[in-house]
């Protein structure tokens, strides 16, 4: 997800510098707060004082403090560490289950608008109804579909994002491929006699690869709140797993007394969110100012 | 032509920043207008004419740095004035008409109000005087002089009476000068016509001086009194329009020349083109033109000629002009070889196409037969509607034809592309009009390449990809590419070489020449000529430019509204019977140097075809009666194998032929 390979033309990496400068505002401070996301998830089991599940490392509920920056919880564990631990859990579930739901729905979408015809009615209107269930709604739902053996499993969660997001993205790449299957070189290709997926993957895919970034990076800055609602209302991972929506659901009775319990991990879930959203803004502009994007 | 110039532009540089350094885009050029001249400024995209055309209104792009020189304007230089100076010249002694009319009137006020505008800015006189004014300078540049007109907004306006409004508003102060930037490029060619016209008439009646900028050299034989011909930021020549044409002295002027297709030409030899492109960051230390120039010496490459004079009134860059002798227009090419009997490998039979179902079918062709011998090119020539492409689309396979049928060499074609087999996909290779949207962006040349290859024979290899390349005059480096980092002409080029790499035996090519630039169009279409007389692929060439059509094709079919019109050999569609419609299409060709014809009133496109009778009836010229509309003309055939649908006989229509000198056209082969 490094921003930088992203701007700079392939094997160049000797004009970072005026690179870096050309680029939006929004997208610097956003690539900065996401690397010192990714440098905490990484680094961070290497130098948390506590391990996440370990108990009786202070008094409970005594709050703010130099040894327990984010406060200890009922059972006395430091919710600093677990925030830390809890880090690369959010970013790897939002990135993959994004990811999923990218490759599903491009492929879907793209084939649909180039192939056409009764293909794509029925897929169309399937996407449509998917769609027009609200996405915590739909994901409570396949969550109560998988059955009481899978809930809690890392696995569902990312199937879950994956399929609230793949009807949207599908419709996006939909109309991006209506668009790009009416030019020459598309023609071209269907008077070679390729096929369908030749088409999708040659003539289609490398063209709508802007489109998809942006795609891909707005529904993954979105995704953590996703994945902590989940967890907050108890359909995501199982305690004692250090999720942060888990971790403000479990201290949501403890905001009068010690509030940094809560806010802590909500700091460390809003901050990943702005992130992302900010990068995510930034890299459309860069995309937007050097390819057309599709229809929005 | 040498009174007090009016303004005299003297060794002017100009440079733009790119990156961290500049760019010199106009380098050291001199030239002067006189009173009621029109000065045209010609030459290809990126030799700095514009730039030249924005210095003369004192205008400074952010990123333009003047590095010397002066222009004299009534007694000032142009270029030390302060801003508050020329904004009070601007407009009221110097005006500007810009290239797009859309983007240059504010969509949000009305056309009146816009001219309001310059009049209150630069001219006294209370509202009343203001508005006749306006409506004065409607019925001046020929727009209804009524004040409901001036009351519309600019996209209740044709682009031709955009443009009007937009020379209105030049003229509103009566100015010294004019400068026009390429006012009629966005605009189609009768309105573009028509702009000219009345550019002509306006400089008759008001005696302005006017520098008109274009990069169409035969536009400016009807209207400019003396061209400057500037190559890569240099003036190379200045004469006036008629020496020009019939004596140029730069070897770029003549290449220029040499390149316009020319429609009395019968020889069926291509123009003489340009060799190569116009290279910024490769031009030697003597003159810029000597990469592509046949005569250049080793002088030419270090050493700069400047302008010098030539004869009356003319100025030329060049060492070595008194000694090129030969004639501009020597299209010394190889001649097409005339395919006399040949064996059909393409045969259309009572094709028809029909678009939409029910009570919105639009039938596109109406029963075409029609075959295309081997090694054979036809020619499909008609105007937007007729049916050319679709009868091409047919062919590909991109449409299925609503009747009738198509054979490849003996064996019957299914109507869509997906049923045919691999083998006939591969014999039949399709280029389009537009290089820019026919390659993929994303993938390089050598890919684009090598699919074919890959897709027919199973196999691709550099070796291949490197042959197809220089087949197409283009070096094996361009393999590594991307389309857009190659110009208009050379991503053409790769897309004819993707046709000819799957080895077809017929080649549909879309309108290939018409998005590009005259100089370069007249390079592929001598590839063109090469790949027939070598490869011995035949061809069906679509095309609305009879000229070019004149120089490649063995056969011409015309078209109109579905229907075929006129079809023969080459040399008998040029010559009397035509075709009422040929007649009218050849009519329309406009030629340098040669003053456009009078017409009537255009009559608007197509109204919807009669059913029965003759497509061509509703804008025949020589209609006989009621009879074109009722019935279908019958196919008269003269001796020679030329086939007309007309229902005048073959005496009657070769009487009325009034095409220039028919007979005589031997006689202009060259230029006179």
């Amino acid at each position: 997800m490094s921003g930088e390979t992203l701007s700079a033309p392939p094997g160049k990496w000797t004009g970072l510098l005026p690179l870096w400068r050309q680029t939006p505002l929004s997208f610097r401070i956003g690539l900065i707060v996401l690397l010192i996301h990714v440098a905490v998830a990484v680094t961070g089991p290497f130098w948390v004082p506590y391990g996440f599940s370990q108990m009786g490392t202070g008094r409970p509920l005594s709050g703010m403090s130099w040894a327990h920056p984010f406060g200890v919880d009922q059972l006395g564990r430091d919710i600093f560490s677990r925030v830390v631990y809890g880090g690369h859990l959010v970013i790897l579930l939002s990135i993959s289950g994004t990811l999923l739901g990218l490759v599903v729905g491009a492929v879907l979408g793209l084939l649909s608008g180039y192939v056409g015809g009764w293909f794509d009615e029925i897929l169309q209107r399937v996407l449509e109804a998917l769609i027009s269930i609200p996405f915590l709604v739909l994901a409570l739902l396949a969550i109560a579909a998988a059955g009481p053996e899978l809930s809690g499993n890392p696995v569902l969660i990312v199937l879950v994002v994956a399929l609230v997001y793949a009807p949207r993205i599908a419709r996006m790449a939909r109309s991006v491929a209506v668009e790009i299957a009416t030019r020459d070189h598309v023609t071209v290709a269907r008077l070679r006699g390729e096929s369908a997926w030749s088409v999708m993957r040659r003539e289609l895919l490398p063209n709508s690869t802007s489109v998809l970034l942006v795609e891909f990076a707005l529904r993954a800055g979105y995704a953590p709140v996703l994945i902590g609602s989940l967890g907050f209302l108890g359909f995501g991972l199982r305690p004692p797993t250090p999720e942060w929506g888990l971790m403000i659901s479990e201290n949501r009775a403890l905001i009068i007394i010690t509030p940094i319990t809560v806010l802590g991990p909500g700091l460390a879930l809003a901050s990943l969110v702005v992130g992302l959203n900010l990068f995510t803004e930034g890299l459309a502009r860069i995309l937007g100012r050097t390819v057309k994007l599709g229809v929005q | 032509m040498r009174s007090t110039p009016v303004i005299a532009v003297e060794t002017l540089s100009v440079s733009y920043r790119q990156g961290s350094g500049f760019l010199r885009v106009v380098e050291d050029v001199s030239f002067s207008v006189s009173p009621g001249e029109v000065f045209g400024l010609v030459g290809e995209s990126g030799c700095g004419k514009s730039t030249i055309a924005l210095q003369l209104l004192g205008y400074r792009a952010p990123a333009m740095r003047t590095d010397g020189g002066e222009i004299r304007f009534e007694g000032r230089d142009l270029l030390a004035l302060d801003r508050p100076e020329l904004d009070r010249i601007r407009g009221a002694r110097i005006a500007f008409v810009p290239q797009n009319p859309t983007t240059a009137l504010n969509p949000g006020i009305r056309i009146g109000a816009q001219i309001d505008e310059i009049l209150r800015a630069h001219s006294s006189g209370d509202s009343r005087q203001r508005d006749k004014r306006t409506l004065e300078l409607f019925g001046l540049v020929g727009l209804p002089a009524h004040s409901e007109f001036s009351r519309r907004f600019p996209h209740q306006l044709s682009g031709g009476q955009q443009q009007r409004v937009c020379i209105a508003m030049a003229l509103a102060c009566e100015p010294a000068f004019v400068v026009l930037d390429e006012p009629t490029t966005g605009l189609d060619v009768t309105t573009q016509e028509q702009i000219v016209a009345l550019l002509v008439d306006l400089r008759a009646r008001l005696g302005m001086s006017m520098l008109y900028v274009t990069h169409d050299l035969g536009l400016l034989s009807q209207i400019a009194d003396r061209v400057g011909v500037m190559y890569a930021g240099r003036m190379v020549e200045i004469a006036p329009t008629a020496n020009l044409f019939t004596d140029p002295k730069h070897p770029y002027t003549r290449g220029l020349i040499g390149s316009i297709p020319r429609i009395e030409d019968r020889s069926g030899l291509p123009a003489r083109p340009l060799r190569g492109l116009l290279q910024r960051h490769e031009l030697p230390a003597g003159c810029p033109f000597a990469p592509r120039c046949d005569w250049a010496t080793a002088q030419c490459f270090e050493e700069e000629q400047k302008l010098q004079a030539a004869g009356v009134n003319r100025e030329v860059a060049c060492w070595r002009w008194p000694e090129i002798e030969v004639p501009a227009d020597a299209r010394a090419v190889v001649a097409a070889e005339e395919v006399d009997h040949v064996d059909p490998l393409l045969v259309i039979d009572n094709v028809s196409v029909v678009y939409g179902a029910g009570r919105n079918a639009f039938r596109a062709l109406r029963d075409i037969s029609l075959d295309v011998g081997e090694r054979e090119t036809v020619a499909l020539v008609g105007e937007s509607g007729s049916g050319k492409s679709s009868l091409a689309r047919a062919v590909a396979g991109l449409i299925a034809p609503a009747e009738g049928s198509i054979r490849l060499g003996g064996k019957q074609l299914q109507g869509h592309v997906g049923d045919r087999t691999p083998e006939q996909r591969r014999l039949i290779q399709f280029v389009f009009q537009n290089p820019d949207a026919s390659l993929n962006p994303r993938a390089r040349i050598a890919k684009a390449l090598s699919r074919p290859l890959e897709f027919f024979f199973g196999r691709a290899s550099t070796d291949a990809i490197t042959a197809a390349l220089s087949d197409v005059r283009l070096d094996g480096k361009y393999a590594a590419r991307f389309p857009d980092e190659l110009s208009g002409g050379e991503r053409q080029r790769v897309a004819i070489a993707r046709g000819l790499i799957a080895e077809p035996t017929l080649l549909l090519c879309d309108e290939i020449l018409s998005a590009l630039d005259v100089s370069v169009q007249a390079s592929i279409l001598a590839l063109l000529q090469r790949l027939k007389s070598e490869r011995g692929i035949a061809m069906l060439f679509i095309s609305h430019d009879l000229a070019v059509v004149r120089m490649l094709a063995d056969r011409v079919c015309v078209l109109f509204g579905g229907d075929i019109m006129e079809i023969g050999r080459r040399d008998q569609i040029f010559s009397a019977p035509f075709h009422p419609y040929t007649h009218s299409l050849l009519e329309a060709v406009p030629t340098p140097l040669k003053p456009s014809p009078h017409r009537g009133p255009a009559r608007d496109a197509i109204a919807t075809p009669p059913v029965s009778g003759c497509a061509y009836a509703g804008r025949c010229a020589w209609q006989i009666g009621d009879v074109c509309e009722r019935e279908r003309p019958p196919w008269r055939e003269t001796e020679q194998g030329l086939r007309i649908r007309c229902h005048h006989s073959l005496e009657e229509l070769a009487r009325r032929a009034t095409w220039p000198d028919a007979a005589k056209t031997e006689d202009r082969r060259s230029i006179p």
